[in-house]
């Protein structure tokens, strides 16, 4: 491998790559207003960037969750079966 | 005249030669069976119909129904048997290799099963198969989860079985289409087979049984079970329930349910099962929803997901063969050594795929499934998809392989990940192993960058452009999100020692206790019956040595009872005194009548007996 990538290289690549997202929806969605508007079902489609809230959001949310629900009912010791 | 053989057979068939073979013959005979199957079902796709039709008292059984919804199926079981038998060819143990064989050929059978009896036949052979790859384990663990499976689908199929009678009753047709459907009793035929159908797609609740058993599998094995099973359970629901509503919403939950329970799992390949019931939720809703862009989605997912899924499985086969662990408590830092980097690559392939990423196979049927939820407006279903889009890529695409390659257990930091066997120096797996991976990756990638080999197959014609520019943006937001939201809570899904409770608890705790009830309270109580009768035998045999005597115990003893109350009295005590003389000696000698006394009695007897004779009907009626 010649270039080698370090950690900042990486973390300013990703960068970019979130900001773009979230550019190139602005962009389509205010360059052409009806065809976005055909292509969408529901309202909040119309909303540049929902995606990206809703990824974050909908992770945060699915690693909360799920980690409640472990702890506080569903979570055993890996013996719990033949102990009962 | 019929050219050509139902490609269930070759595979069933073709199984029974399989210990006949040996070294390199037996290994090409293994990769040419796929071979010939899938040349078989393009000779089959030159004429649809109806085939090899067989009558039986009175019913028409049809095993061959072909058509372009069945032939896709054919393809993708065919082609996955090939890359999956690749992938287990330097299995050693023929039986091995023929229960998988048997498992592909039988899934072919429910697919081109025209009727409702061939469609038992093969789904009951289907169930016993697989079996088999999860017993060839060979531990306790896998006997366990083994004998959790069969009972499961044996219920399942008796569920099958009595909606098949029913139905057959009601109709008098045995013919395998549309089953109706409603609310009320008369619907009862369609509700067995509906659940039959819905425990082999493992619906919740009736999904636990593939988290428990499938991580049991052996290696190989389990990238058999990925595949046949599940996916041949959406074909049978397609068929029969295309349309049904509750679908849409099983599905949706399904699919948040899966990831849910993924985000806990210790165990990678529990995780990639978890995934699998996620997957199939979107399938399930697309058959709900019923439309023809909805169920060309769900095919196509389904088509999909069994490329994806089997590859996802061999990569996590692969650390599992090569380390002997599969708990994230146990695995981690591989990549810093430099172990596996390419399988890792090869993972990431399928880890795209299920997550949805454009240019992957994913992201083409995946959003057509989302899509026609959009299109039938129903918004909570749509997030509830989208939702799982986005917890299937944390757990597949993130969780697993961070926390396999490079996630660093505290009390190994320094130390090299212990690698099973140390002669064998693989730093990669075995080439068979590696290549399989390789054809699977590559249809992956093949499907994604060119959608309409897979379109151009499905039974409906396609208007969807995955690649519509307003899809790709949004799904690059959705993941790239997701990836950051999963950077910033990385702490959060270290591996815990623990295992996380499911359905399966109701069967597995109430089974237990069901069987304790069996062997404790149910036998004492018929055991301590048992004991009261032989008591009052054992009584009347005391009884008998001595009947005078033991008439006067008896007597002496009622006496006392009654005297007891007025207890210092010399009576009572001199019965008591009597009373424990006659039980030490009992049974003491026997009080003879002399033989004459005892005939005269007889005498007597007899004489009345005489006289009441005849006299009767005269003195007295």
């Amino acid at each position: 491998m010649g270039i080698k990538l370090e950690q900042r290289h990486l973390f300013g690549i990703l960068c970019v790559c979130l900001a773009a997202s979230i550019l190139a929806d602005v962009l389509v969605k205010f360059h052409g207003q009806a065809e976005a508007q055909a292509h969408t079902a529901f309202l909040w489609q119309t909303i540049p960037g929902f995606s990206a809230i809703y990824g974050f959001v909908g992770c945060v949310l699915i690693i909360v969750v799920s980690k409640s629900l472990g702890h506080l009912w569903l979570q055993r010791e890996e013996d719990y079966y033949e102990k009962h | 005249m019929i050219e050509w053989v139902h490609p269930g057979l070759i595979f069933i068939l073709g199984a029974l030669l399989i210990p006949v073979l040996k070294g390199r013959w037996k290994k090409v005979y293994l990769l040419l069976l796929p071979i010939a199957a899938l040349i078989d079902l393009l000779y089959m796709s030159t004429s649809k119909g109806v085939f090899w039709s067989i009558p039986l008292l009175g019913y028409e059984l049809v095993f061959g129904r072909v058509d372009q919804l069945s032939l896709v199926f054919g393809y993708v079981f065919t082609i996955a048997a090939f890359c999956m038998t690749l992938y287990a060819l330097h299995v050693k143990e023929d039986g091995q290799h023929v229960s998988a064989f048997l498992y592909v050929g039988s899934t072919l059978g429910v697919v081109f099963a025209g009727d409702l009896f061939t469609l038992y036949l093969f789904w009951e052979v289907m169930a016993f198969s697989s079996l088999f790859l999860i017993w060839y384990r060979k531990t306790k663990t896998s006997s366990e989860a083994g004998f959790r499976y069969i009972m499961v689908h044996i219920f399942g199929g008796i569920c099958l079985l009595a909606g098949i009678i029913l139905h057959v009753q009601n109709t008098g047709s045995i013919a395998f289409d549309s089953f109706n459907w409603g609310m009320g009793w008369g619907y009862l035929p369609s509700y067995f087979i509906f659940l039959g159908f819905l425990i082999n797609a493992a619906v919740p609740p009736l999904h636990a049984w593939l988290a428990d058993a499938y991580p049991e599998a052996t290696v190989t094995g389990a990238i058999f079970l990925t595949a046949f099973t599940t996916k041949s359970a959406i074909y049978v629901l397609i068929r029969g329930f295309s349309g049904v509503e509750i679908l849409i919403w099983l599905g949706a939950i399904m699919a948040v349910y899966g990831v849910i329970y993924a985000v806990l799992e210790n165990d990678i390949r529990r995780l990639l099962a978890y995934s699998i019931i996620s997957q199939g939720g979107y399938m399930v809703a697309g058959i709900g929803i019923g439309t023809a862009m909805a169920i060309d989605g769900s095919i196509a997912h389904a088509l999909c997901c069994v490329l994806y899924m089997a590859l996802l499985f061999m990569g996590a086969g692969v650390v599992l063969e090569m380390t002997g662990r599969s708990k994230f408590t146990e695995l981690g830092s591989l990549y810093k050594y430099k172990y596996m980097p390419l399988t890792l690559l090869l993972y990431m392939v399928g880890a795209f795929s299920i997550s949805g990423f454009p240019l992957f196979s994913g992201f083409v049927s995946k959003t057509m499934v989302v899509e026609s939820a959009a299109l039938i407006h129903q918004p909570i279903v749509w997030l509830l998809l989208e939702g799982a889009a986005v917890g299937t890529f944390l757990v597949a695409g993130l969780k697993l392989p961070y926390l396999t390659w490079f996630g660093i257990r505290e009390k190994d930091k320094d130390k090299e990940p212990f690698v099973e066997s140390k002669t064998k120096a693989m730093k990669e797996p075995p080439k068979n192993m590696f290549v399989a991976m390789g054809i699977t990756a590559f249809l992956c990638v093949f499907i994604g960058v060119y959608p309409q080999a897979l379109y151009g197959i499905l039974p409906y014609s396609v208007d969807y452009n995955p690649y519509a520019v307003s899809h790709i943006i949004a799904m690059s937001q959705l993941l790239l999100f997701t990836f950051v939201a999963f950077w910033l809570l990385r702490g959060m899904l270290r591996g815990t020692p623990t295992i996380t409770l499911d359905t399966d608890w109701f069967y597995r705790v109430w089974g237990k206790k069901f069987i304790w009830f069996c062997e404790k309270p149910l036998i004492s109580f018929a055991d301590s019956i048992d004991e009261k009768v032989r008591r009052i035998a054992d009584s009347f045999v005391w009884f008998s040595k001595n009947p005078p005597i033991a008439s006067r115990i008896m007597m002496l003893t009622v006496s006392m009872v009654f005297l007891r109350p007025f207890n210092p009295n010399p009576l009572y005590t001199r019965y008591a005194h009597d009373l424990e003389e006659l039980r030490k000696l009992y049974p003491a000698e026997v009080h003879r009548l002399a033989i004459g006394s005892g005939v005269l009695l007889v005498l007597m007897f007899f004489t009345l007996y005489l006289i009441i004779y005849l006299t009767y009907g005269v003195l007295w009626v």
